[in-house]
């Protein structure tokens, strides 16, 4: 579903992404750990093409993207199939929890009205929301507001989740509801990737862990091989 | 101190000259200068509008920073019979009355005698005789004045006159014609439009008419020159001795014949225009009339202009946002080679006068062959003007929108104009709604600018009604009323609009 090959990212004159090669098979989960500045988030988002790399190649969800500038023909391409949620939720602050799941359906696929509102309750059912249908996101929690972006990006029906610190921003509690709500999905079959510091979730649902150090892959492998048995 | 006391003694007999008459006749208001100051500052301030034209007083196209003008050579001449040197005062024509006891001893520019005026102000004896002249252009279809009772072949005649002048009651008193009367502030702009046929004729005093035939051949006058009066010179009613000496001098020009020779040199000296002088007689003083009479004249007319205001603000505003918002958004997020053109045209307009714009729009346009109405011309410059402040408004906005929204957009798979349609510019447009809504106001008060470009809205209005009345603090506080009137239910409307945005934002994505 995803190959990475040799990527390499550069950001003022530093090799922040260097030599990076892995592989996500479909139905699988998994997740980037490492230190802070170890270039996770970076990763992630060379994958759907929000931000570009120097050298190397990607492939995802059929779509390629090479080295330099993209096309935003092929970006828009490439972006409905892959899902993104946010660490800050990016929720759309105008508009009420089902206004920002059908938006991007309605518009970008053109599905009808009706018929994407249909489709919007039935995941915010899913993600445990149904009664916040009608709520501006100002007036939800965060662990809500998550929810509700993740419900948004299911809308799109994306063949490739990305998660970046979904729960960094939220107390443990509401971590608890999100990442319930992720592990759901991961049963589920869908494919994602996952940027976090939680071990526990990654020990929970992870098919493989990525550890990058200093921009490099440093290890790679089954979570609890990478991660050790025990909690922490 | 020293000084001061120096140059007293220097000239000790005039100055216990002008102390005796300072005992005569102390000033009841100190602030109008009377006879004996006018000697002791050796100088009598006359005021005029060069804007106004020749042959009264002008601008020499050979020497551009010299007036001349055959009444600034009546002024020299008054001012020498006093004993005294001429200084010249400029003001808007029709506001120079307002002048006198302040900046100026007296106002002499081609001012008619009428009853108003002998009531508020002090009129000298006439010192030139005119006659009204229309002035239509050679290929018009207007023949003579008899052919404005019928209605030309666009609608009503299009008439200009000098607002305020005796050319504009004339035309306004002739309600059996069928002409549209457009107030200018001045006379050569009425004819700049005449000859681009914006208007089909101009009535103006024939003095100018001639004056002007020379640089204006596409023109010529329709009809005898008709309804004549006098000019007069004005002064404030708190200088009577001022006026009379004044008024003395200008009778001694008369009678020794040195005012015949200053006509002879302009040929302005026609034999009419000499028993005219001779005849004219005492001009009949006028009363004043009641507070009630006042406002119900008034009133119609006042209300009438201050539709006009709502009609330029109204229609201007909306255009404006239309405009700001593309080219915001043309600046953000637009081709790089678009850009710089955007902020230029956002300098251009917010770097110069919005006066000066408006009259690019209606005396340089027609120019190039492009004539606008002067109504179309104002919203359109109104609109443009504030285009620029409100593409700064709204680039603001747009910039307060926290980037991660665009990335969620994008990460949606929207293209850049769904995501700007979308998610960015109606959050912006929440933002910025204060500001936008504080320069709604702005433009409202901001219309009052387009009376240079003849369309008279409520201040205008105010303006030649206080003058031609006199009754300048009783109209000025009916007119501020009426602006309050206006803005208030303005800003209740733009707080509803505000609202109304909210909600149909929560209802409705798209």
């Amino acid at each position: 579903m995803i190959e990475v090959d040799s990527l390499a990212a550069i950001r003022s004159g530093n090799r922040i992404l260097d030599a990076v090669t892995l592989t996500v098979a479909e139905g699988t989960v998994t997740t980037l750990v490492g230190p802070s500045g170890g270039g996770k988030s970076t990763l992630l988002r060379c994958l759907n093409g929000l931000e570009t790399f120097a050298e190397g190649r990607v492939t995802i969800a059929g779509h390629k993207l090479v080295a330099g500038e993209h096309l935003p023909r092929a970006l828009e391409r490439v972006r409905r199939d892959v899902g993104m949620v946010f660490q800050g939720f990016n929720l759309f602050p105008h508009l009420s929890a089902i206004d920002n799941v059908t938006l991007a359906p309605r518009i970008v696929r053109g599905v009808p009205a009706p018929e994407a509102r249909r489709r919007g309750l039935g995941l915010l059912e899913r993600v445990g929301l149904s009664r916040f249908a009608e709520a501006r996101p100002a007036t939800l929690s965060g662990g809500q507001q998550q929810r509700v972006a993740i419900a948004r990006s299911l809308a799109m029906e994306p063949r490739v989740m990305l998660f970046d610190e979904p729960t960094s921003a939220l107390d443990p509690q509401m971590s608890a509801e999100v990442l319930d709500v992720i592990v759901e999905l991961a049963r589920g079959g869908q494919t994602m990737v996952v940027v976090t510091h939680d071990h526990g979730f990654a020990r929970r649902a992870a098919t493989q862990v990525v550890e990058l150090v200093a921009g490099r892959v440093h290890r790679a492998g089954p979570a609890a091989e990478i991660l050790g048995g025990a909690g922490h | 101190m020293t000084p001061a006391r120096q140059r007293e003694r220097g000239c000790r007999p005039l100055w216990l000259l002008a102390a005796v008459w300072l005992l005569a006749a102390v000033p009841v208001d100190g602030l109008a200068a009377e006879l004996d100051e006018v000697l002791a500052r050796g100088e009598l301030v006359w005021a005029a509008d060069q804007e106004g034209g020749g042959p009264h007083v002008y601008v020499d196209p050979e020497h551009p920073t010299r007036l001349i003008g055959f009444e600034v050579e009546l002024a020299e001449m008054l001012a020498a019979e006093l004993g005294v040197k001429a200084r010249f005062q400029q003001g808007q024509w029709d506001r120079l009355p307002l002048l006198l006891g302040r900046a100026a001893d007296c106002v002499i520019n081609g001012f008619e005698s009428t009853p108003e005026r002998a009531r508020d102000w002090h009129c000298s004896r006439p010192y030139f005789a005119y006659s009204l002249q229309l002035v239509a252009r050679r290929d018009s279809s207007l023949d003579s004045l008899d052919a404005l009772a019928k209605e030309g072949p666009r609608g009503p005649w299009r008439v200009g006159v000098l607002t305020g002048s005796a050319a504009e009651i004339e035309m306004r008193r002739r309600t059996d014609l069928q002409v549209e009367v457009v107030g200018f502030d001045g006379t050569v702009d009425c004819l700049e439009q005449v000859r681009g046929r914006v208007l089909d004729a101009v009535l103006m005093d024939d003095c100018i008419a001639s004056f002007n035939a020379d640089r204006f051949g596409e023109l010529r006058g329709v009809g005898r020159p008709f309804a004549g009066g006098t000019y007069t010179i004005l002064t404030a009613p708190e200088t009577p001795r001022l006026s009379a000496a004044i008024d003395d001098a200008l009778g001694r020009l008369i009678t020794d014949g040195r005012l015949k020779a200053l006509y002879d040199r302009w040929d302005l000296a026609g034999r009419q225009q000499m028993l005219l002088l001779r005849d004219a007689a005492e001009v009949p003083p006028a009363r004043r009339g009641s507070l009630a009479d006042l406002i119900r004249g008034a009133l119609p007319l006042l209300l009438r202009s201050a539709g006009m205001t709502i009609l330029l603000s109204v229609a201007s505003f909306p255009l404006a946002i239309l405009i700001g918002l593309s080219v915001a958004v043309g600046r953000l997020h637009g081709p790089a080679w678009l850009r710089p053109f955007l902020a230029g045209y956002v300098e251009l307009l917010r770097g110069t006068p919005l006066m000066l714009q408006l009259y690019a729009l209606f005396f340089l346009l027609p120019k190039v062959g492009l004539a606008l109405p002067a109504i179309v011309a104002a919203i359109l410059g109104l609109a443009m003007n504030y285009s620029a402040y409100e593409s700064e408004i709204y680039r603001a906005g747009l910039k307060a929108v926290p980037a991660g929204q665009f990335e969620a957009a994008l990460a949606l798979g929207m293209t850049k104009w769904q995501s700007l349609r979308h998610v960015l510019v109606p959050q912006a447009v929440r933002i910025v709604m204060p500001p936008v809504t504080s320069d709604f106001i702005a433009l409202f008060k901001d219309t009052s600018v387009c009376s240079a470009i003849t369309v008279i809205e409520l201040t205008k209005r105010y303006s030649v009604l206080a003058l031609s009345t006199g009754r300048i603090a009783e109209l000025a506080i009916v007119t501020a009323l009426l602006y309050l009137a206006m803005s208030w239910p303005l800003s209740l409307l733009s707080r509803w609009f505000e609202r109304r945005l909210e909600r149909r934002s929560e209802r409705d994505p798209g």
